[in-house]
């Protein structure tokens, strides 16, 4: 049993007749993610690849057993849309659209919790367990399966993190794009506890990056006495103070919000901290090894 | 996206929450415009920190002593903005300063309100006191006042920080702020609150339903150097740096890695350039063309790790960008990710070489900047 997503998870494509949709229920499906219905309101679309499609979720959920959502709507139309996968009873949520209003974000974050459901994103590329199940976008040739979990605020970077890992012949657990956003479905903590509960990770590599807190709340989990052994990269170190990197809470506003604090707080926490990408693979082996000692 | 001054004065004003009586003036002769008594204070409106201890806020008891100091304001710079205008404002006898504020928390992934029982420019020094409650509806009056009651001993300025707090809420809400900060909030002779200065952070992602921000972002759009407002019309996301490597990327997260790879490689990136909010033959064509006709960008680095993205795409898009480029510049690419198999042969069959590695990449790019 992975977190989040396993083998068995049914999931649903919101928007599954656009351009992403459609690519999706392909790839989702070639990679054995079971796709079992589409949503497209408004649209006269029955089938896509195969994939029986709904005007909404209830009936969708009902008729099918979907379980988990994948949502591909524009940033104005997503507060709706992920409320309707909330309230037809799905429990894990991916909504990867970018230049979600903040307001909207505490919306949704307070009405998963209310369903006790998990809403992974804004701005997130989704989630993979390599092996088992995918419920996103990343392409999946840069993963296989193995103890290493990963967490990122940026989907790029996770993309060329686990291919660098899968090169290396370190296989992840399960890789979660938590998103670049401000306020986040799921935090860095939140993810950090669920990978902690889960017996299949053996160790945690953190790609974060400036601005947020963020690599504070995985600082604190590294001093634990009971942590799994933690590696990171944070990125930004040449960017200049006072501008937005793409990313909405990608900005140095305070010393605090700098590349140089976040990577002295985790180190002093005990986190393995790469330099930068080059060697990303040694820092996140030597993670690794120590928790290889650990249980030996 | 950070208001002056003087536009989040305006915005409380729109929302009931009372601030002094003032105008804008944009030329130090126009302080005659002031029709109200003295004294006033002149206030510089910049955008950077600090402006109080920086002497940005003159006290002036006359038409000459204002006249004076409107002159001296103008002609300043405050962390290196020099003012575009002043307020002109009624100078506030008041007995206390407060620190009032809403705002968004990424940590909770909520909003919060802040208060410190004495504001004013020293209130960094102290960690207000921080009411969490998530969302809007979530906000309870009686919570805030439990919390206050242990820090305000005078129950009717309580009720009066309680209905304000809620009203702030209110505003940030309405307008879509990330944050309504109020420092300092005087508190007047007669107890009621006027806020005296207004730190007001709207969400540039709620610009479609904000036409008044799509309004101040197109602006600020055009303040822009030339090379940035061209990307950022063509809906790319650029950040203008000071380097000579042109870096064009995909991703935020690999745009920020990549330049730091730059800079560990001793040159410097000319730019954050993240081309995935527009990855369209004319958003590639537009980074091509910004970063051409920048003469200090001495090489190009394509770099792009796609998902969302198809590679294969992209790469179909560069050959036909390069057989008609008329720069000379060195490019040099590094594309991988969905559809690379495919995209490794489109550049191929072009002529064109796919570096297997973000380190080859960066080391042939800096060298070639480097030669240039």
């Amino acid at each position: 049993m992975s977190v989040l997503i396993d083998a068995a998870s049914r999931a649903l494509i919101y928007g599954i007749a656009g351009n992403f949709g459609r690519f999706s229920a392909r790839d989702l499906a070639s990679y054995g993610t079971k796709v079992v219905a589409g949503v497209a309101p408004g649209r006269d679309t029955r089938d896509v690849e195969g994939v029986p499609v709904f005007q909404d979720a209830r009936t969708a959920c009902t008729t099918t057993g979907a379980d988990v959502a994948l949502v591909y709507v524009p940033a104005p139309a997503a507060l709706d849309a992920v409320l309707e996968v909330l309230d037809a009873g799905c429990k894990v949520i991916v909504y990867p659209g970018d230049g979600l209003p903040v307001q909207d974000a505490v919306e949704l974050r307070a009405a998963a919790w209310r369903h006790r459901a998990v809403l992974i994103g804004p701005n997130t590329p989704g989630v993979i367990s390599p092996g088992k199940s995918k419920l996103g976008f990343m392409p999946s040739f840069c993963y296989i399966p193995g103890p290493l979990a990963v967490i990122s605020r940026s989907g790029s970077l996770s993309y060329e993190a686990g291919w660098r890992l899968t090169m290396a012949g370190l296989g992840q657990s399960t890789v979660i794009g938590i998103g670049g956003d401000p306020v986040k479905g799921l935090n860095a903590a939140e993810a950090i506890e669920l990978l902690h509960a889960d017996s299949e990770t053996k160790a945690i590599l953190y790609l974060g990056e400036i601005g947020g807190s963020d690599e504070y709340a995985v600082a604190r989990y590294a001093e634990r006495p009971d942590a799994k052994p933690t590696a990171a990269l944070i990125v930004g170190a040449s960017a200049p103070p006072g501008k937005k990197m793409g990313h909405a809470a990608a900005l140095v506003g305070s010393q605090a919000d700098s590349q140089a604090a976040k990577v002295e707080a985790l180190r002093k926490a005990g986190v393995h901290v790469a330099d930068n990408l080059r060697n990303l693979v040694d820092t996140a082996q030597h993670a690794f090894r120590q928790c290889e000692v650990v249980t030996s | 996206m950070l208001m002056t001054e003087h536009t989040g004065k305006c915005l409380l004003k729109a929302h009931g929450v009372p601030v002094p009586a003032g105008v804008l003036i944009r030329k130090s002769g126009h302080v005659q415009r002031w029709s109200g008594a003295y004294p006033v204070a002149l206030k510089a409106q910049v955008l950077s920190g600090g402006r109080g201890k920086a002497g940005g806020i003159v006290r002036a008891s006359d038409p000459g002593q204002a006249e004076a100091a409107a002159q001296q304001l103008f002609e300043r710079e405050f962390g290196g903005e020099s003012p575009a205008s002043l307020l002109m404002e009624r100078w506030v006898e008041h007995s206390r300063e407060l620190y009032l504020a809403v705002t968004v928390d990424g940590q909770s992934g909520g909003y919060v309100i802040l208060y410190a029982p004495s504001g004013g420019v020293d209130v960094e020094h102290q960690a207000p006191y921080k009411y969490t409650f998530g969302s809007p509806r979530d906000f309870r009056a009686h919570e805030l006042r439990s919390m206050l009651a242990e820090v305000e001993p005078d129950g009717a300025l309580r009720e009066r920080i309680v209905a304000l707090a809620r009203r702030l809420l209110f505003v940030a809400t309405a307008i879509d702020a990330v944050t309504v900060e109020i420092n300092p909030l005087a508190v007047l002779p007669d107890g009621k609150l006027l806020a005296l200065d207004a730190k007001i952070v709207r969400d540039e992602s709620a610009a479609f339903r904000q036409a008044d921000l799509a309004d101040e972002i197109e602006r600020a759009r055009k303040r822009e150097p030339r090379m940035v407002a061209k990307a950022l019309a063509g809906n790319l996301m650029m950040v203008g740096l000071d380097g000579e490597v042109g870096l064009m990327s995909g991703g935020a997260g690999m745009t920020m890695a990549t330049m730091d790879m730059i800079a560990d490689a001793g040159l410097k990136p000319a730019c954050f350039l993240d081309c995935s909010s527009n990855p369209t033959p004319a958003g590639y064509q537009l980074a091509f063309d910004v970063l051409d006709a920048e003469p200090k960008v001495k090489a190009i680095l394509v770099s792009i790790f796609g998902g969302g993205t198809q590679i294969d795409r992209v790469a179909k898009v560069m050959n036909e960008i390069m057989m008609k480029r008329k720069s000379r510049k060195p490019v040099v690419f590094r594309m991988n990710g969905t559809g690379r198999e495919k995209a490794d042969a489109v550049m191929r069959d072009a002529g064109l070489h796919n570096h297997p590695t973000l380190e080859s990449a960066v080391d042939a790019v800096v060298a070639a900047a480097r030669t240039q």
